[in-house]
């Protein structure tokens, strides 16, 4: 009998510890439905995601608009999670929209990463909420909203601030083998040999990890804007071309000795000890660098026969806030959500934004420049600003795909698989996420 | 029979089962099925649709040369694992057993790897390995040599052997060990006074004795690496340099997370358990005693026999 009652005892304390969790959520969720109730008359709750968390620059600058927000609309509460973009955040983000679960206010990408959202018709058009709030993105630059419009033609997000890629040089290096800063193809030949015969790494690039820059401008020297921006069936001349330069680079020793291993990081730091003479990377890169004295940003140089213009440059707008149509049809927090884009798009939270990013990217409303620049700042304003054809990079059109062209660069560099062989297999892959 | 009733365990074994069905077993067929599908994101968004594409995955698996390096690289590790991991980790385990004072030390210095998380492993092994300023290289460049890529094509795959290996010799040294203790010493004692040397009692008594204990290191070394993916990850990610050191695991991984191809990476996922079954049954059938597997069969036949003798009378 003992032993049944035992026997009884121990499971039941199984089940219930079993079910602690269900019924603790119960418990929450009923609590939850209760406190909706009482947010149509006043409090609201907004959820939020952003890229804008972990070490993204930007987060000290969010998480203040946030407090700020909250302390002029005091019946709102902000739930927000944001993280680092990565891809196990986009995954995150697209399970949340397929089961019901997204935010009401979220800043993602506006490219071809977005379109998987975008699909699943959640999202709220600029054109609709500015039929009943005129003033929406009222700060926003018409270009700036005409460059975040997604893949399908339809303009969504708010951006705030832009991007652009450029070659940082080490200037003191230049100085020190009397080289001038590279301007043309013959210039970065040159540099690239006096550096290698002098023990100085000329590029530091991480083939196996980020070979993303130079994918982008080789293509777009060797292919010209127009082909360029194409996403074509094939193999497109231009491109392959572009690409067949990474074996011309490997094979004049431009890259790290142990460039198929190493990682991003690791190079950067190449870079910053003056180990390494040059690396092509984004405006977001600017923060990293300590000698803002000795460090420049110039154009890319270009390669032999190209058809872009001197001077052309990757960059644009990528991100911005959107509205949740969860948010947009639920009538206590569509005010909210308008009130908090507007918070974070308005020309002083841009530049905030701006300032919080080293005044260098490219911005979605009008700014005011930043005083006693150093002369890293200086060359950005000169690059930025030399009124040359700015284009959006591959990924931005072929998203997913983009990456296996990445893996294979590796491949392309040491001649194992043809430029062409590389390009296909991508563009295969295109073809079916059509 | 231990307990009259069988209800009561059952109920305290159900909960795990349906845990293991829940988080395991349903996964693995949903992977399954995945594997015969073109699936554009990880999950199915409202909207979008995948494409049923048959065998085609599983058709690229075979032709793909990635697959070939990985298999080759899995295959390797399984020899090594088995000749370094479980051979060392005996011999070490022998000469511990044999020694009274400093045991216990010898037991924590050689079993401490094993609790050190295999990023950290990996990350002190590349910066041993590092070009620029790399432990090892420092040492030459202290010689007067000159540096050596120890990532290169070349190396790579014994670079990135050398500290998977070392770091789980300890694990099979314990597991060793412990079968060594189970031995009564009378054994031995008894073959001493026979005037059997103590290297002889290695192959006349341990070995034979160490069978069961053999068997179970040897599938956990072989099935284990099969499953080699942190070490090689973090020092040489996506197969690097070139592809050479790719492993199933790492293969699998940097197609579904890296590339975001989840259904071949379930395909792949498929052939590494379908692979790590086969080769366990193997290893099952080579270590088992072809004496005790008559003896099974024979007994099996009778009872089959008396059963269906069984039958006809009723």
């Amino acid at each position: 009998m003992k032993k049944k009652l035992l026997a009884v005892l121990l499971t039941g304390a199984m089940a219930a510890s079993l079910l602690a969790g269900c019924g603790s959520k119960n418990a929450d969720s009923k609590e939850t439905s209760k406190d909706a109730g009482q947010e149509a008359e006043e409090p609201v709750t907004l959820k939020t995601v952003s890229m804008f968390g972990g070490t993204d620059p930007n987060k000290e600058a969010y998480e203040s608009i946030n407090a700020d927000f909250m302390k002029e609309n005091g019946n709102i509460t902000i739930e927000d999670n944001s993280q680092t973009s990565d891809e196990e955040w986009k995954a995150a983000v697209n399970a949340d929209f397929s089961v019901g679960n997204e935010p009401d206010v979220i800043q993602f990408f506006t490219d071809a990463t977005a379109d998987t959202i975008v699909a699943t018709g959640k999202l709220v058009s600029l054109e609709e909420i500015r039929a009943e709030y005129p003033d929406y993105a009222k700060d926003t630059l018409d270009t700036a909203i005409e460059a975040s419009t997604n893949t399908d033609g339809v303009a969504r997000a708010v951006p705030t601030t832009g991007y652009w890629e450029g070659l940082y040089c080490n200037k003191d290096l230049f100085d020190k083998y009397s080289l001038e800063l590279p301007t043309d193809w013959a210039s970065m030949e040159k540099a690239i040999t006096v550096f290698k015969e002098n023990g100085v790494i000329p590029i530091a690039c991480s083939l196996n990890n980020v070979p993303h820059y130079w994918i982008e401008y080789l293509m777009l020297y060797a292919a010209g804007p127009e082909e360029y921006t194409s996403v074509p069936e094939t193999a497109p001349e231009g491109w392959v071309k572009g690409l067949e330069m990474f074996k011309t680079l490997r094979d004049m020793g431009a890259f790290p000795e142990d460039t198929d291993t190493v990682d991003d990081a690791y190079v950067g730091q190449l870079f910053r000890d003056k180990q390494a003479a040059m690396q092509l990377e984004g405006s977001w890169y600017t923060g990293n660098i300590e000698d803002t004295e000795n460090t420049v940003v110039v154009a890319f140089p270009g390669v032999p026969d190209q058809k872009a213009e001197a001077g052309s440059k990757v960059g644009g707008i990528s991100s911005g806030f959107y509205i949740t149509k969860k948010a947009w049809d639920d009538p206590a927090k569509r005010d909210a959500a308008v009130k908090f884009v507007m918070a974070h798009t308005s020309q002083e939270s841009v530049q905030k934004y701006w300032e919080a990013t080293g005044a260098v990217s490219q911005t979605a409303t009008e700014t005011t420049p930043v005083e006693n620049a150093s002369p890293l700042v200086d060359s950005i304003g000169e690059y930025t600003g030399n009124g040359k054809v700015i284009v959006t990079p591959t990924d931005s059109r072929i998203s997913d795909a983009y990456k296996t062209l990445v893996s294979e660069i590796v491949k392309v560099s040491t001649g194992a698989m043809t430029a062409e062989d590389a390009i296909n297999e991508t563009l295969d892959i295109v073809k079916q996420l059509q | 029979m231990l307990y009259k009733k069988e209800w009561p365990l059952l109920i305290f074994l159900v909960p795990g089962l349906l845990f293991m069905m829940v988080f395991l077993y349903v996964p693995f067929l949903e992977n399954i099925k995945n594997s015969f599908y073109n699936m554009t994101a990880v999950v199915k968004m409202p909207g979008t649709d995948w494409k049923f594409i048959g065998w085609e995955n599983y058709k690229r698996m075979f032709t793909d040369p990635d697959v070939r390096t990985a298999l080759i690289n899995s295959v390797k590790m399984m020899v090594l694992t088995v000749i370094f991991e479980v051979g060392i980790a005996f011999v070490l385990a022998v000469l511990v057993s044999q020694i009274k004072r400093l045991q216990q030390l010898f037991r924590t210095v050689y079993f401490f790897p094993v609790v050190i998380s295999a990023t950290a492993i990996g990350l002190m092994f590349k910066l041993f390995y590092n070009y620029n300023g790399g432990m090892l290289n420092q040492i030459l460049e202290f010689f007067g040599a000159a540096p050596v890529n120890w990532l290169s094509p070349e190396l790579a795959f014994l670079m990135v052997c050398i500290p998977t290996l070392w770091s789980y010799i300890g694990f099979y040294f314990v597991i060793l060990l412990t079968g060594l203790s189970d031995i009564p010493d009378d054994v031995y004692e008894a073959a001493s006074i026979d005037g059997c040397s103590r290297f002889m009692q290695v192959f006349y008594i341990t070995l034979p004795m160490m069978k069961p204990v053999f068997f179970t290191s040897v599938t956990l070394a072989v099935t284990g690496a099969l499953k080699v993916f942190d070490l090689p990850w973090v020092m040489v990610p996506n197969g690097a340099p070139q592809g050479v050191t790719h492993f199933l695991g790492t293969y699998m991984y940097q197609q579904s997370f890296g590339l975001n191809d989840y259904d071949y990476g379930s395909t792949l996922a498929v052939l590494i358990v379908v692979l790590g079954i086969a080769v366990s049954r193997g290893i099952g059938y080579l270590t088992d005693d072809p004496e005790e597997r008559k003896e099974r069969k024979a007994k099996r036949m009778q009872k089959k026999a008396l059963k269906t003798a069984g039958k006809g009378a009723a």
